[in-house]
């Protein structure tokens, strides 16, 4: 099991450490909410600042959201799990930051929770990595040993349904949507300004909750994000009426696996997906 | 008063929905939702507070103004008739009640009155739900600091009441009263049932939520003083995705948007709800925008609501529900704000 | 507003378009109504606005650029945006002729405070596209019934160019009266220009209007309004006898929508026009 209290312990200690060094002016990672199973995302300026941190199983948040918000040259020090490594690695891929300004202070973890639910997250919603794949601190031990399970393996029951179910499917789901956009700002790579949905000229969707602008806004998200999702599940947590968006993130994710060889956020040297073109690529989009 | 046996409560929403549209809470996988009822049987009373408030039964996220037709020389425009059925809307917490108050205030102003607002108000009758006094309270909740208490029936036009497996009804208004002497399908209540009934009322004010003492003219004036601290400001909103969640589930949010939405020549002029938490709230057509970062939006989130309002109409703009709290998706609490503000 | 819905616009049409500027693009709309009842409701004073409505495009707030003392009409001088932001509206209404209808919500806002400026002195300050209401007020002022409620008036007004100036026979016909003191001035002159050269502070500071039972109304773009301000006070005028007018972004226009708020006060509603000494008491949130 997760020692929660050890990497909270280390997690302190890094960050005062690099702060004290002056090396990092800014820790991105998780403080005190207003009770344990409510924390929030925390950014530490000082040594003083960082004993309000704390990491425990609530601490969900993808903390490479706020990379951008920082100016580019920002020494900045970041807390990550599997998922947000791979958050980091995207946006450097992306060049929105620099490794070098960059301190990934990793965190290997199992039995992270839901705080509305109370829910173990796994690879149902997530893309269930345990270790972060990039980091320089590792705050915990690495786990190893855990039966692999794909983080496509829940899309079976969805893949099982025709075009015409799938449409019913997302169209009931998008009725829900209320448009208040947590998903697009709780998203790391969502970081587009204006975003398509705020443009006027021209206006791509209405901006009443309803269907059709509902579906233009999900649909064109979706592909906005394709081979770029790292699949850290924050939208579908951030989202106040469950809407399944981890449903259609993974198996986009999973066609351009499929289609391109290459899964979002895995390694330095890679370019993104649909910017990079190789000889080698799937013709499929031509079939 | 009236009863009736909860688990009998598809025969009351059944009655009711003879007499005008009912609006009441149904369960949603996410939680609990005021929905226009088809289906009687999908009323669910068992819920602590729903998701997103019943303001959306006076101020819809979506109100059509006009309907226009595009053409040369002249475009074609009609006015959308604003509904005139009677509603009912059923199962509201009082905190929620109260916040309707404060909305009307806004919404009548300067002598301007929003005729949405106003005509769904007087054609909707109000059956007020006390909060079960049995349950503990949600962490979230704060509506003792503004006033409001767990089974207060001021507002309602009919208050309600849980006795064990049954329902207490009693009307408040002459409005509540008339609808009530016509619901066939309610029993008159016993001597024991009026006693509990004020019990109840008494007991819930006893009934705790978190506690700060609030002043409103204080909070008005610290936060009015600390409006340049920007380190605190800063600080309070270093973790705010400037999403919206919070303002649309807000019973007292009542900011929005008014856009032409236009397909091949036809379209339609509405309101939508808006939120100052979103980034282009105030940019303007010059290109400027005075509250390009999260910390000026979310300084306006809360001066609005606890000193421009107090200044403006007298009351602060919000009834501690805790609902922006639970929506919220990195878990900003506005009461943990005031606290912080008042001690600066 | 039309059947009492204060969201539903009056339709008016477009009876004249004058180019203002030779940049071509600020233009004044003269709008007449087509019912004879949205006229007679529509009494506005010198410093209000109104929402002109295009179906399709949305809503624009623009400040009446006629007085209330021309019947008949009512004028709109209109700039169109879109230099960063596209502007819908504004775009859309420059590319209409003659004839054409829009929509008409108003009168919309408080006015320059006809009562307190009586019996004083006026000073009306205007650089660039700002001067629209301060010509709805002058033209109120100098209107024969009216002129004697007054004391003396002077108007300094200012353009870059002497092309951008607005209302250039205006302004050449109030040079020519004695009940006013005009004078015009332009960043920079071309080859024909005769008048006055010298940035709007500059100007007032040299012109020295005394503040003795004087009211200073001053609107222009904010560097304007940044270093007059200080002549003004210099030459001692108190914050309680300057008058501007605010603009933020609108959509309601009536107090409702909650966009345009600065600290308590809604611009649309308890403004725009604002005292100086009433800004004071606001946040800098603009």
């Amino acid at each position: 099991m997760t020692d929660f209290k050890k990497i909270e312990e280390n997690l302190k200690k890094e960050a005062k450490k690099l702060l004290e060094s002056g090396e990092v002016s800014v820790v991105l990672a998780y403080g005190k909410g207003f009770d344990e199973k409510h924390p929030m995302p925390y950014a530490a300026k000082s040594v003083a600042d960082v004993d309000h941190m704390i990491f425990n199983e609530y601490c969900t948040y993808n903390m490479a959201r706020y990379l951008v918000r920082y100016p580019q040259g920002t020494k900045i020090a970041i807390a990550v799990k599997a998922a947000d490594s791979r958050a980091v690695v995207q946006l450097i891929q992306e060049e929105k930051v620099k490794r070098e300004n960059l301190k990934l202070l990793g965190i290997p973890v199992m039995g992270m929770k839901n705080s509305k639910t109370g829910e173990v997250i796994d690879s149902k919603t997530t893309c269930g990595m345990y270790n972060p794949i990039l980091y320089d601190i590792l705050l915990g031990e690495e786990i190893h040993g855990q039966k692999t399970v794909s983080p496509y393996d829940v899309l079976a029951e969805y893949e099982a349904m025709d075009k015409d179910a799938r449409w019913a499917f997302w169209k009931s789901q998008f009725d829900k949507c209320i448009r208040c956009y947590a998903c697009r700002k709780a998203c790391p790579m969502c970081y587009c300004d204006p975003c398509f949905i705020d443009q006027l000229k021209p206006k791509w969707a209405d901006k009443a909750p309803q269907s059709p602008g509902n579906m233009m806004y999900h649909l064109t998200r979706f592909q906005h994000l394709a081979g770029r999702c790292v699949d850290c599940g924050e939208c579908s947590r951030a989202c106040p009426v469950d809407i399944p968006l981890y449903l259609f993130h993974k198996k986009v994710a999973k066609e351009c696996e499929e289609m391109f060889n290459q899964a979002s956020g895995m390694s330095l040297e890679d370019k993104p997906v649909l910017v990079n073109f190789r000889v080698d690529d799937s013709d499929k989009i031509l079939e | 008063m009236k009863k009736t046996a909860i688990e009998k409560i598809s025969e009351l929403a059944a009655a009711l929905m003879e007499k005008g549209s009912l609006l009441a809470p149904i369960k949603e996988t996410y939680g609990h939702h005021f929905a226009e009822i088809q289906d009687p049987q999908k009323v669910d009373l068992n819920f602590y507070n729903t998701v997103m408030s019943p303001k959306g039964a006076f101020f819809p996220h979506k109100e059509d103004f006009i309907r226009y037709q595009i053409g040369k020389p002249v475009t074609e425009a009609q006015p959308v008739e604003v509904d005139a059925k009677p509603v009912i809307l059923f199962g509201v917490r009082p905190c929620d009640v109260k916040s309707f108050a404060i909305m009307d205030i806004h919404f009548n102003a300067a002598g301007i009155v929003d005729p949405y607002w106003s005509q769904r108000r007087k054609l909707t009758t109000i059956f007020g739900y006390a909060f079960d006094l049995n349950q503990p309270v949600d962490g979230a909740d704060f509506y003792n600091s503004l006033g409001v208490y767990a089974a207060d029936p001021e507002g309602s036009d009919v208050f309600m009441v849980k006795k064990g497996d049954d329902l207490l009804l009693k009307g408040i208004t002459a409005k509540g009263e008339e609808l009530l002497g016509d619901l066939k399908v309610l029993v008159d209540a016993g001597k024991d049932d009026e006693k509990f009934y004020e019990e109840t009322l008494q007991k819930g004010k006893e009934y705790k939520t978190r506690f700060l003492c609030i002043d409103q003219d204080v909070i008005a004036k610290k936060l009015e003083d600390i409006f340049h601290n920007n380190d605190f400001w800063t600080k309070v909103s270093s973790a705010c995705l400037s999403c919206g969640a919070c303002t649309f589930v807000c019973p007292n949010c009542y900011c929005f948007d008014i856009c032409d939405d236009t397909l091949f020549g036809k379209g339609t002029r509405r309101r939508v709800w808006d939120a100052c938490m979103f980034t282009d709230f105030t940019l303007e057509a010059s290109g400027h925008n005075p509250r390009t970062q999260v910390y000026q939006r979310l300084r306006q989130k809360v001066n609005h609501k606890y000193s421009y309002h107090v200044k403006k109409y007298g009351v602060i703009s919000c009834v501690g529900c805790g609902r922006c709290t639970r929506s919220c998706p990195v878990n900003i609490d506005i009461y943990s704000i005031i606290e912080e503000a008042l001690k600066v | 507003m039309s059947n009492n819905n204060p969201y539903i616009p009056m339709p008016v049409q477009i009876a004249k378009i004058t180019n203002e500027v030779d940049t071509n693009d600020i233009k004044t709309f003269r709008l007449v109504f087509l019912n004879r009842e949205d006229e007679e409701k529509f009494q506005y004073m010198p410093g209000q606005f109104a929402e002109l409505s295009i179906y399709g495009k949305g809503e624009s707030p623009i400040g009446i650029a006629s007085s209330p003392t021309d019947p008949g009409y009512v004028e709109f001088t209109v700039q169109r945006a879109g230099a960063i932001v596209p502007g819908l509206v504004t775009a859309a209404l420059h590319n209409m002729d003659e004839g054409a209808q829009i929509g008409l919500r108003g009168p919309l806002g408080n006015s320059w405070p006809i009562d307190f400026l009586e019996k004083k002195n006026v000073v009306v300050v205007g650089g660039g596209f700002a001067f629209t209401t301060l010509r709805s007020l002058i033209n109120y002022m100098l209107y024969k019934d009216n002129r004697k409620r007054f004391g003396e008036i002077t108007v300094i007004y200012g353009a870059r160019t002497p092309g951008l100036l607005l209302y250039k026979e205006e302004l050449a016909a109030w040079e020519k009266r004695d009940d006013i003191k005009t004078i015009i001035t332009v960043d920079k002159g071309n080859e024909t220009w005769k008048g006055r050269e010298g940035f709007v502070p500059a100007v007032c500071k040299e012109v020295a209007p005394s503040p003795n039972n004087a009211v200073a109304v001053i609107c222009g773009p904010p560097i304007m309004i940044k270093f007059t301000l200080p002549v003004f006070f210099e030459l001692g005028f108190s914050k309680e006898n300057i008058l501007t007018s605010l603009e933020m972004r609108m959509k309601c226009g009536i107090g409702k929508c909650g966009r345009c708020n600065v600290g308590s006060q809604y611009v649309c509603k308890d403004g725009p026009v604002f005292s100086l000494a009433q800004l004071d008491q606001l946040p800098r949130d603009f």
